[in-house]
């Protein structure tokens, strides 16, 4: 046997001996595991954080199929009317509000396009105009120049809104929708905004779909 | 069994990832400042016009192919306005925009803002001053048929301006479906309407 040989047989040999207590050192670890009853934790683990991403998932799109509606915000000192008649008659209605909220009305609507009046509107044509879904914006004979100017920018930049002056009303200013009504002192008062993106065209609105132009032009 | 849980554990996680996209999605809906929310607040009231028009020249006109496209157009453009007020319901939108039309559509300046600004009611692109409504209101036979094919010509062009507008601002499947049926049919409606112009000896 040369040098080289007697090498390798003994390299082999000690291979054979590291494979065989390797063998034997895995056998015993089975065996001891077996025996223990080890915790699993690595699958306990793996399964909690696939248990908690898919709550979470599941929470989170629930979550978004329910969102607020923003037009919907509580709007301080709305007052509220339910039950209003919807017929229509050509002759006077007597109101109980003023201006008036909503219930019976002529059959032909006021043009509501974003319109300024500088004379009051007759009440049974108005109201129909609440009944498209318009905002009809209203003032106290005698608002100074400067607020009255605020209404007509506001009112000329809004579809589905018109502007008229409306004696004897109880504040300076009034928004009124179907059913929905807000009185203001001050026309730079934020509840103006909030009370259009609320009710223009907003749930409330009986008739959704029907136009605001096309009938009377005049008050 | 080892295999069975593996296969388990992809699908949960697979089920979690896809209700995470679709939460993330669904949470993308367009804000009431968004481009597709003020084009359909805008676009309805320019739609809303073009429907008073062809009301009007229906009731001014006897001329058959005159009449039939005004009933084409009130009839489209009325359902536009229902499904545009149909994605503001769904999104939780307000219907109107108190700061202003036109808003999303930077570069043009609307008349809202300006205070007293004189714009007659046409107040977006191609929509007709009150001022020509009432003429129009008064005209009959062939020049009412004209007026209106002249404003209506101009109304169609600026809606296809606004839905091109929206088109360059939305990836929203919804409102990029419509926005391309308007650019393509109020086209050829304008194609349609400088013929008839021509037919009745006028030049747009």
């Amino acid at each position: 046997m040369s040098k080289s040989a007697r090498t390798r047989a003994r390299n082999q040999q000690r291979h054979k001996n590291l494979q065989n207590r390797g063998r034997s050192s895995r056998a015993r670890n089975r065996k001891n595991a077996l025996i223990k009853r080890e915790v699993p934790w690595g699958g306990i683990v793996f399964f909690t954080v696939i248990g908690v991403v898919s709550a979470v998932a599941i929470a989170f799109a629930f979550l978004q199929t329910r969102g607020p509606s923003a037009a919907e915000a509580a709007i301080s000192g709305v007052v509220e009317k339910e039950g209003l008649s919807r017929e229509h008659t050509t002759g006077a209605v007597e109101y109980d509000t003023a201006p008036p909220m909503g219930g019976a009305h002529d059959p032909v609507w006021q043009n509501c396009d974003g319109r300024v009046y500088d004379r009051p509107l007759r009440d049974e044509n108005a109201v129909h105009s609440l009944e498209h879904g318009a905002v009809w914006v209203t003032y106290r004979p005698g608002l100074a120049g400067d607020q009255l100017d605020r209404l007509k920018d506001k009112v000329d930049g809004t579809d589905y809104t018109m502007l008229s002056p409306y004696p004897g009303q109880d504040a300076p200013i009034a928004l009124t929708a179907w059913g929905r009504q807000l009185m203001l002192q001050d026309a730079s008062d934020a509840r103006i905004d909030a009370f259009l993106r609320a009710y223009v065209k907003g749930p409330q609105t009986p008739e959704p779909g029907a136009a605001c132009d096309g009938a009377k032009d005049t008050p | 069994m080892r295999r069975a849980a593996v296969a388990l554990a992809a699908l949960v996680l697979l089920a979690a990832a896809v209700l995470t996209v679709l939460a993330a999605k669904r949470s993308g809906e367009p804000g009431t400042d968004s481009p597709e929310a003020g084009f359909a607040r805008d676009m309805s009231a320019h739609h809303a016009q073009a429907v008073r028009m062809s009301f009007i020249v229906r009731e001014r006109t006897r001329d058959e192919p005159v009449r039939l496209l005004a009933y084409d157009i009130i009839t489209a453009q009325q359902a536009q306005i229902g499904m545009m007020t149909a994605w503001l319901d769904d999104w939780g939108l307000p219907k109107t925009d108190p700061g202003g039309r036109m808003r999303w559509m930077s570069g043009h300046h609307g008349g809202a803002h300006a205070p007293g600004s004189g714009a007659d009611g046409a107040v977006m692109p191609g929509m007709a001053t009150r001022t020509r409504l009432r003429e129009l209101e008064r005209a009959s036979g062939r020049d009412a048929e004209i007026r209106y094919l002249r404003l209506m010509i101009a109304h169609h062009r600026g809606g296809v301006d606004m839905a091109r507008a929206v088109l360059a601002r939305t990836d929203r499947p919804e409102v990029r479906r419509l926005a391309r049926t308007m650019v393509d049919g109020q086209q050829s409606e304008i194609a349609l309407m400088n013929r008839m112009l021509a037919e009745r000896g006028a030049s747009a």
